[in-house]
């Protein structure tokens, strides 16, 4: 159970980086 | 409870920030010219991919503010997983820009390649090759020293390449300011592997303990008295690990992780470890010679006794006893009367080790044992097979949210026993557990 939380943490993680790599990426074009 | 969950927080919050700071850095002062936004996004997954990569040292680096709200085993699984998805990042970079830039694909004639995209596909190749022979480490027969030098070569190559392919390409990094963040930022990772790898075996170079005693235990499991010499040692709680090196020196990579066996109320510093042979490097504990020189790192994890008014239930499969013994061995040594059950799995009956010792301490403890035997002899009406839900509620007196549970072992066992008290309604928060298997 407390690696399934590592898992989602490691997971969340993840899906953070994205957005904000996304977040980023749109900064550059429309700033 | 509530210190680690703010303490696991905060690092959390730490992590984010160090893996996307250096990245919104590039947004500061001035920019270049901007591109398509797949061209700047999948920019962004390599920088990211790189800062999560570079800090895998420090998740490594066994920290014990850091892993202490979670536990060792739990960090490096996290380190497993997350270190997949950083690689899926950085992998994604490559691909993203040949889609939009294909162009890029045209191998100019070899002299004119720029060092830039040579250092982009080392560090390709080297993280490719880091998580298969990760992953695959068994099935690759791999032995565990060999593959602990390569990860690490591996690693710094993928990262340095990383840092230089970033510079060779110069788009983002041409200010002097954002070139020395990303350069300091490579050297701190870098110096978070020499901090464990340098730093701490010079530390340990000057500590190092002499074997007192090497004594057989039942179930081909050896025990190691260790006495340190020319200091006082270090305190551990009972349920913690330490790192190991037998032979050789602090600085070869041939620690292993193993549990305190002894009392942690013991006042000279005196440490065992009790081992059992598992046809690896563990078949040659036996051959350790009294007078021997030894060297511990520790102590580590999260797994060790809890609130005093609860009942103690700890589960214990094979080798997995040992934390458990260090804590009815404390706990006899404190005179704590709290009350303790112990569900022990072992092979056979003449295979439990610490069989006699664990029937001596009930009558200084609290104190009941279940032993679960796989092969039980004829006659035998106690438990048998395996430890699960039913077992437990048989033993356990209810509510058994209220208990807190201990769990070391096969993880098999432990995956059972987990899903076991998820179905009892255990929260998680009172069960805790110790996985030794890093790699």
């Amino acid at each position: 159970m407390r690696r399934l939380f590592a898992d989602r943490l490691a997971f969340v993680t993840g899906v953070v980086v994205i957005l904000m790599s996304i977040l980023f990426a749109f900064s550059r074009v429309t700033l | 409870m509530l210190r680690y969950t703010v303490h696991g927080a905060v690092w959390v919050v730490l992590y984010l920030l160090f893996i996307l700071a250096p990245l919104f850095a590039l947004l500061a002062g001035s920019w270049p010219p901007a591109r398509s936004f797949w061209t700047e996004f999948s920019v962004a997954l390599g920088y990211s991919g790189l800062a999560m990569m570079g800090l895998q040292f420090g998740l490594t680096a066994r920290f014990r503010y850091v892993t202490e709200p979670w536990g060792e085993d739990v960090i490096y699984h996290f380190h497993r997983q997350i270190s997949l998805i950083a690689v899926g990042l950085v992998v994604a970079h490559p691909l993203i820009m040949f889609v939009v830039r294909p162009e890029l694909l045209a191998l100019p004639d070899y002299n004119e390649v720029p060092w830039g995209a040579v250092f982009a596909f080392l560090s390709l190749f080297s993280l490719i090759a880091l998580v298969v022979t990760a992953l695959w480490r068994a099935k690759l027969n791999i032995r565990y020293e060999t593959w602990h030098l390569s990860h690490i070569v591996l690693a710094v190559v993928a990262v340095t390449g990383g840092l230089l392919h970033m510079v060779g390409w110069s788009f983002y990094l041409t200010d002097p300011w954002k070139r020395a963040l990303w350069i300091g930022l490579t050297i701190f990772w870098i110096g978070l592997l020499l901090y464990v790898r340098i730093f701490k075996p010079l530390f340990m170079l000057r500590r190092p303990y002499r074997v007192t005693e090497v004594r057989k235990e039942r179930g081909d499991t050896t025990t190691l008295v260790m006495q340190p010499e020319g200091h006082p040692g270090f305190r551990f709680t009972p349920g913690q690990f330490g790192w190991l090196t037998v032979w050789g020196s602090p600085f070869k990579i041939t620690g292993h992780p193993f549990s305190f066996s002894s009392s942690a109320a013991v006042a000279d510093g005196r440490v065992e470890m009790s081992i059992r042979d598992l046809g690896d490097f563990t078949s040659e504990i036996c051959n350790v010679p009294v007078g021997h020189c030894v060297y511990l790192d520790g102590p580590y994890g999260a797994f060790t006794i809890g609130n005093p008014a609860d009942m103690h239930v700890l589960i214990a499969g094979g080798v997995g006893v040992t934390p458990m013994m260090s804590m009815i061995r404390t706990l006899a040594d404190r005179g704590d009367k709290r009350p303790v059950i112990l569900l022990y799995g072992s092979k056979d009956w003449d295979s439990i080790t610490f069989r006699e010792e664990l029937e001596a301490l009930k009558e200084r403890l609290n104190l009941t044992v279940i032993h679960v035997l796989a092969t039980p002899p004829a006659g035998w009406t106690s438990e048998q097979g395996f430890i699960n839900a039913e077992m437990l509620k048989r033993h356990l007196p209810p509510p058994f949210a209220d208990h807190e549970y201990f769990i070391c072992g096969p993880g098999v066992m432990m995956d059972a026993i987990e899903k076991a008290l998820g179905e009892m309604n255990v929260p998680m928060s009172k069960y805790h557990s110790e996985r030794y298997s890093f790699v």
